[in-house]
């Protein structure tokens, strides 16, 4: 018989798994060029621009080091020697 | 003949089949990276044969739970049988890299096998319900899951990432489009490192089968070592030859894709096979590679997917089982015809072998100019839609001119 519900579980977790990653990539990428774009201003000393910048930029790296432990866990997963238990 | 003889030809042929499994599947993972430039052709396919390689050590888990479910019990998998399967899914697997279709090994390798079990035992050695569940209908559900993925993340992607012409003029810097590509490069390596836990052990599982039915192992409960040495080289080699025609279909022939699109495809299709591995419902990574392709080329605005080679890809899937069935059924009889029937079956297999290579060499592609036929397909792109746009302006200044005569 075909497993419905696990199928249905992969579908769920395949379309939500891949969006949020993809969306937190993309927002890292964002606010990384948002940071780009106010460095000028940050140069010339205005502190909004140098507050927003920093914001954004470690908003950016925030969302790498998601994607980073996304990628972890992915080897992880598919390393079976940490999980040998299963 | 000498069973000796016999287990060394079914060896050499499975590690051959490995060998067509790695090239054939390069693909899945590098392809979205060489067609945006990621990754060079050459660097690109030398980290997936790495990834391949490190991968088919570190699992041999898979191995022991080869596709025999789909063949019912009681039916004995001799050497001489699991040949004729093997004559199959090779000679089906080069049909469709010549054909440049991506296709699923591992259903050409089952596809094989049944035909094999069909020609020694009959319609009564197949358990059908479990082909029905195993094969044809994850066939259906595996682009269709990563599709939907792939085309909702790229879509995320350029939203999340849009800037106004006038913003960017202002100060010069971009959307950081081009930098997905940075991310590419770590997402095609995942996927190639789980192709390599998954792919190489059904060699491994098809020769631990062999030798436990002829008797020079005692149980299926390990793998040799020179088993796995043997069959992660093979792959490794395999997938380091690059099938480059299928790369070109997979990162050209079915959308024209580009970073944000690439990244998207490749984590979906990474994300959809770690889910369907770990939650209990397998999957090609083959067809969720593609659908993924499908799904990222129709989410970007202006993309799109060339419906007749998708059309292509699917009927290859459809064929790839009873065609590996049909080639492996009739080289079971071939076995069977008399006592020299595996030898004389090996002699055709390779015969048929080199003459698929002879033709490929017609119109060769290779590393050297993948990528330009890549960049070359990417330019004559258009969608029915923009060609009738196109037609009906020409139609209108071709009005315009006549007009302007009078």
């Amino acid at each position: 018989m075909i497993e419905w519900n696990n199928l249905f579980l992969v579908a769920i977790v395949a379309i939500v798994g891949s969006t949020v990653l993809v969306a937190s990539f993309s927002l890292g990428m964002r606010w990384l060029t948002n940071a780009r774009h106010l460095v000028p201003g940050a140069k010339k000393g205005k502190s909004k621009a140098i507050r927003a910048e920093v914001l954004n930029r470690s908003a950016a790296y925030m969302m790498f080091t998601i994607c980073a432990s996304a990628l972890i866990y992915g080897i992880y997963l598919i390393v079976p020697y940490f999980h040998l238990d299963k | 003949m000498d069973p000796i003889l016999i287990v060394g030809l079914v060896v050499a042929l499975a590690l051959f089949f490995d060998f067509t499994n790695g090239f054939h599947d390069t693909a899945n993972s590098s392809a979205t990276a060489i067609a945006t430039g990621a990754l060079k052709p050459r660097t690109a396919v030398i980290i997936a044969a790495l990834m391949n390689l490190v991968g088919a050590f570190l699992s041999t888990a898979v191995a022991k739970t080869i596709s025999v479910s789909l063949i019912n019990e009681g039916v004995n998998l001799g050497a001489e049988m699991v040949f004729a399967g093997l004559t199959g899914a090779i000679l089906w697997n080069l049909t469709t890299w010549l054909l440049g279709l991506p296709s699923s090994s591992s259903h050409a390798l089952f596809g094989g096998l049944i035909g094999a079990a069909l020609a020694y035992a009959g319609v009564a050695a197949i358990n059908f319900p479990k082909v029905l569940e195993k094969v044809i209908f994850p066939a259906l559900f595996a682009p269709l899951v990563a599709g939907i993925a792939a085309f909702l993340a790229t879509r995320l992607a350029y939203l999340i990432t849009a800037r106004s012409q006038a913003q960017r003029k202002k100060t010069g810097i971009g959307t950081g489009r081009a930098s997905f590509k940075i991310g590419q490069v770590f997402s095609s390596s995942l996927v190639a490192l789980s192709h390599g836990t998954n792919d190489a052990q059904k060699t491994m599982g098809v020769i631990t089968l062999v030798l436990v039915t002829s008797g020079l192992q005692a149980d299926g409960n390990h793998v040799e070592w020179w088993v796995i040495i043997s069959a992660a080289l093979a792959i490794a080699l395999g997938t380091y030859s690059g099938g480059w025609r299928i790369i070109k279909t997979m990162g050209s022939g079915l959308a024209e894709i580009k970073p944000p699109q690439g990244l998207s495809a490749e984590v979906a299709t990474g994300v959809t096979i770690l889910a369907s591995s770990n939650l209990g419902f397998a999957l090609s990574t083959t067809q969720v590679a593609s659908g993924s392709v499908m799904g990222a080329g129709l989410g970007r605005k202006g993309g799109a997917v060339r419906w007749s080679k998708a059309g292509q890809v699917f009927a290859g899937w459809f064929f790839t089982l009873p065609a590996a069935g049909a080639v492996g059924a009739l080289s079971a009889f071939l076995t069977m015809s008399s006592p020299y029937g595996l030898l004389i079956d090996a002699v055709v297999t390779i015969g048929a072998i080199l003459a698929i290579f002879q033709v490929s060499r017609r119109n060769r592609i290779g590393h050297h100019n993948v990528l330009s036929e890549v960049e070359g397909a990417s330019e004559v792109v258009a969608s029915p839609r923009q060609v009738r746009a196109a037609q009906a302006k020409a139609a209108r200044a071709a009005k315009a001119a006549k007009k302007g005569k009078k």
